[in-house]
């Protein structure tokens, strides 16, 4: 690890103010520095741009899930295989790569931390090995807990409340985290999906009991999501609502938003939960309702999960919206049901230009993030792979930053659909750089709580990545000039030049130890691990690993 | 070993992790019983006196120079094999397909000379499948086709709610809403251990089963069928099936195996499929050996393919061939990673690395390095035969490196 000074870049560093100035940047020991000594290396940045290393808050990377969307689709990686070299493991690429090429296909993309969003507790230890074989990046995962008969248990036996007898709610939800090394928790369709292994069934309102339990994905949201809170994650917690791709799913979303009302809450892609129309019929957009209530409620942000014209996979422990995907296509379904904790749903799907629906589903990702004011609420996703592989990204940041590309885009596009948009009613604006580097690198950061990431201030890691400052946005952001992670150079005009296994994240809060005897007996009803033998210990998945603690409320 | 210990027994697929290994006696015996458990364990804790750590042509060596005569064959291989994995755990799994990347070696998960999985039906359809608790704790009716777990995964049917006195578990109002009546149905000619538990036995030829499930499948769409003597046995099985908000099937190289194995593993997913329109319905297969699921995986996530693959081109390549060593595929070096001794057509020089290095007089690798035998010796990660990752233990410690430390030092030695 060398020091390094890169000289003469326009510098984005939107957590810091930096707006584009002509600044140095130094780097010494995998940290940003005030300054290096005259033997440092130069890269000279000159004419280029200069951003912290990307962060995606939220795609699918690693887990059961993701490999048995892995399996289901060889033809896929028959047609992008890529070889090994003294430097680089072989593997397969697709909308699904093998480990090793995802870590070095973000990397060659800029990104430098992802975050896997979704991963069953009971397969933290699958989850882990995976991660430490996916190089280049730093990563993090979030838990699956919205869907816990245990946790839905201490939610019967305490009414739904976080205090009193729930207090032991807040607690398990910190021993979940010791015990898996994950980074945060995630909800997805609460309720929903413990209705769906029960006998295909679902909830279709926060108020809807789940039958066997009594417990309401309301008094699941308040639960966990007040846990969350009260422990101070550093990621609050990560909702995937009620009702995706349902027409008429805003009022869902409204109600999961209001019902946490002044506790912070992430919500992923939220383009699929802000649609109008009625169950059954076509949706329509009510993005800018979604929008306005962010802007009265800083607590709250979301990733948008564009979805991108073009092949895709979709996989989804919201299992009951895969059965859905599966009879609109007829094609290939994997249903995979994970005892206790959640389940699992992959589809491969295109998401086509004329096709009305999609259409609408890519202009309400635009709307979203083109009539929100204030991109540090709003960030970028395309819950990879399920709205488009993270390939696509340069061409999103494209879409946003060239009102000319992006009104070529809308003219393939089904036109009712986009008439039904405010896209074509004079929406003229066009991302800065700055911008890019809020939704890409600096929101995302912060959200997640890693202060070291996302900035290029004195103190922050040093991921960087340097673009050539090119009018085609797509072809700057595909190829950078140079990515920096941890100090060393990793990437130089698209050629990995370094190999680094990156930093696995995860986050600790304190609990009373002695949840482990409530726990325990609700365990052994319920899974078929014994409970002693649920916490991973191997310290080789889960050490080296930066931890971040909580700071409770 | 101390006399009593709380382990993850890895005999079978299932890896049972309530299991307390009771070495007092002169036999290994296992809380729960289980003969196959204890015959595991019993088999590497016998060998562990007196066997050499390592040896070359049969002779003892050390381990160091067996290594470096291991690192010479695979160095000088044209065409690497990697095979085994009966009972290889996922660390072992991922370093074997490190160094067989850096081999441009092929990689067979399994026996070299046994039957090869073929096209996996999977990615032609998908599939439904659950975690053994689901099925335990929803699964009305569970229908085994033809195979025989309690021989081959001895604790399966207790485990999956069968055994005395067991009542589902999902909260004491889905119980009651559901009912505690649960069936078992066994599809098998034969007079299995496991039909003799069920409660239905529906028997036809294993050559028959395409027509059954394709059969169960148009009468379930309702459509009009040719007179079939199977007919009453199905439209039995289908009346169970109808009955039930939620069913499970248990089915592995009994159905799947050998000539047309692919499409009749098609004609179960498309079965199952069509089922869970109007109810729900899971899968379980039952793998050959414990290491199967880990490896697969493991091949999965670094290649893209669950199964053998060719690194010789120097990107991964799906091998879907059933039986490609039969025609030699020019294997001069055959790398066994903590797998069963087997005889390799052409005769190809052999290196074992392995718990239990097998062979016999005359039979022996040209290089073998005694491994700890994972969950008796080392600890390490398997996966369940549902996906279920799982921790092994170590009872007995302090015998020789793991596979994986020894294929990590193979990988050093070549790429130094």
């Amino acid at each position: 690890m060398t020091a390094i000074r890169i000289t003469g870049g326009k510098v984005h560093d939107p957590a810091n103010g930096v707006d584009g100035e002509v600044r140095d940047v130094c780097l010494q020991d995998g940290k940003v520095v005030a300054e290096v000594g005259p033997d440092a290396g130069r890269i000279d940045a000159r004419g280029m741009v200069v951003m912290p290393g990307g962060v995606d808050i939220h795609a699918h990377i690693a887990g059961p899930k993701v490999n048995a969307a892995r399996k289901l689709s060889p033809e896929e990686r028959r047609e992008d295989p890529m070889d090994r070299t003294d430097l680089l493991r072989s593997g397969t690429g697709g909308l699904v790569p093998s480990t090793f090429v995802t870590g070095y296909r973000y990397s060659l993309l800029g990104y430098t931390t992802v975050v896997e969003a979704a991963a069953p507790p009971l397969a933290a230890r699958h989850v882990l090995s995976e991660l430490r074989d996916t190089p280049m990046i730093d990563k993090a995962f979030l838990i699956l807990m919205g869907n816990n008969q245990v946790l839905f248990e201490l939610m019967r036996q305490s009414g739904g409340a976080v205090g009193a007898g729930g207090r032991w709610i807040k607690d398990a939800v910190a021993w979940w985290l010791e015990a898996t090394g994950g980074y945060g928790v995630k909800l997805v369709n609460p309720g929903g999906v413990e209705a769906f292994k029960q006998d295909n069934g679902n909830v279709h309102s926060l108020d809807q009991a789940v039958a066997g339990f009594g417990v309401t994905p309301r008094q699941v949201l308040e639960a966990i999501g007040g846990a969350v809170h009260e422990l101070g994650l550093a990621h609050p917690v990560h909702i995937h609502a009620n009702n995706l791709g349902v027409p008429g799913n805003a009022d869902t979303t409204l109600d999961t938003m209001r019902t946490l009302s002044g506790r912070q809450a992430h919500f992923a892609h939220l383009q699929f939960h802000c649609y109008g129309g009625k169950p059954g019929g076509q949706i329509r957009s009510r993005a800018p309702e979604l929008l306005e209530y962010l802007s009265s409620h800083p607590e709250v942000t979301a990733d948008v999960g564009q979805v991108m014209f073009g092949p895709a996979v979709t996989m989804t422990a919201d299992a009951p919206v895969s059965t859905v995907l599966r009879d609109l296509g007829g094609g290939k379904w994997i249903n995979h049901d994970t005892e206790v904790e959640t389940g699992c749903g992959i589809v491969p799907y295109t998401y086509r230009a004329r096709n009305y629906v999609h259409a609408l589903q890519w202009g309400i990702g635009l709307e979203l993030f083109l009539l929100g004011q204030n991109p540090w609420q709003v960030m970028l996703s395309t819950d990879h792979p399920n709205g488009g592989s993270f390939l696509s990204y340069p061409k999103l940041i494209r879409l946003l930053m060239d009102r000319a590309f992006r009104e070529d885009q809308m003219g393939r596009a089904n036109q009712r659909a986009i008439g039904r948009t405010a896209l074509p009613d004079g929406l003229d604006r066009e991302y800065t750089l700055n911008e890019i580097a809020i939704i890409t690198r600096a929101a995302p950061a912060r959200r997640l709580g890693l202060r070291d990431k996302g900035h290029l201030g004195v103190g922050a890691d040093a991921d960087v990545t340097i673009y050539h400052d090119r009018a085609d946005r797509e072809e700057m952001f595909a190829i950078p000039r140079y990515v920096i992670k941890g100090g060393d150079l990793a990437v130089e005009d698209g050629e990995l030049r370094h190999s680094d296994d990156g930093l696995l994240l995860s986050s600790r809060a304190a609990f009373d130890p002695e949840v482990s005897r409530v726990l325990a007996p609700l365990f052994g009803e319920r899974y078929t691990v014994a409970f002693e033998h649920y916490p991973v210990r191997d310290a080789a998945l889960r050490e080296p690993a930066r931890i971040v603690e909580a700071t409770a409320r | 070993m101390t006399d009593l210990a709380s382990v993850t027994c890895a005999g079978c697929g299932l890896l049972c992790d309530d299991v307390i290994v009771d070495s007092s006696g002169a036999a290994v015996r296992l809380r729960p019983e289980c003969s196959l458990g204890a015959e595991w364990f019993s088999q590497r804790v016998r060998r562990s006196a007196g066997a050499p750590a390592a040896s070359i042509r049969g002779q003892p060596a050390d381990v160091e120079a067996a290594l470096s005569r291991a690192a010479d064959l695979l160095r000088g291989a044209r065409r690497p094999l990697v095979h085994g994995f009966d009972w290889a755990t996922v660390e072992d799994a991922r370093a074997a397909v490190a160094l067989a990347d850096r081999l441009g070696a092929l990689i067979v998960p399994g026996g070299a000379s046994g039957p090869w999985p073929g096209s996996p039906a999977v990615p032609l359809r998908g599939a439904s499948s659950a975690t053994l608790g689901e099925i335990r704790d929803r699964s009305r009716l569970v229908v085994i086709w033809r195979e025989d777990p309690v021989s081959t995964h001895p604790r399966l049917l207790d485990r999956l709610g069968f055994g005395v006195g067991a009542t589902p578990r999902v909260g004491a109002d889905a119980t009651a809403r559901l009912g505690a009546e649960r069936r078992l149905v066994v599809v098998d000619d034969r007079d299995t251990s496991t039909a003799e538990r069920a409660e239905l036995q529906l028997r036809w030829p294993r050559e028959r089963d395409l027509e059954a499930l394709t059969g169960l499948h148009a009468r379930h769409r309702k459509l009009a069928l040719r007179p079939s003597d199977l007919a009453a046995q199905l439209d039995g099985l289908l009346e169970l099936i109808n009955v039930v908000p939620h069913a499970a099937f248990v089915y592995g190289a009994g159905l799947v195996s050998g000539r047309g194995g692919q499409r009749r593993a098609l004609a179960l997913h498309e079965l199952v499929r069509a089922l869970c329109h109007d109810r729900h319905v899971v899968t379980l297969e039952l793998p050959p050996a414990t290491g199967t699921r880990s490896v697969q995986d493991v091949l999965a996530w670094q290649t893209g393919y669950p199964q053998s693959v060719d690194l010789l081109s120097g990107h991964p390549e799906l091998v879907t061939a059933t039986r490609p060593l039969e025609t030699g595929e020019g294997v001069d070096v055959s790398l066994r990673v903590e797998g069963a001794f087997t005889k390799l057509p052409d005769a190809a020089t052999e290196i074992a690395l392995s718990s239990l290095p097998g062979g016999s007089a005359g039979t022996e690798p040209e290089v073998s390095i005694r491994t700890a035998a994972p969950g008796v010796e080392a600890n390490g990660t398997a996966h369940r035969l549902d996906g279920v990752p799982l921790a092994l233990q170590a009872p007995l410690r302090g015998a020789g490196p793991t596979a994986a430390a020894l294929l990590t030092r193979l990988l050093a030695e070549i790429e130094a």
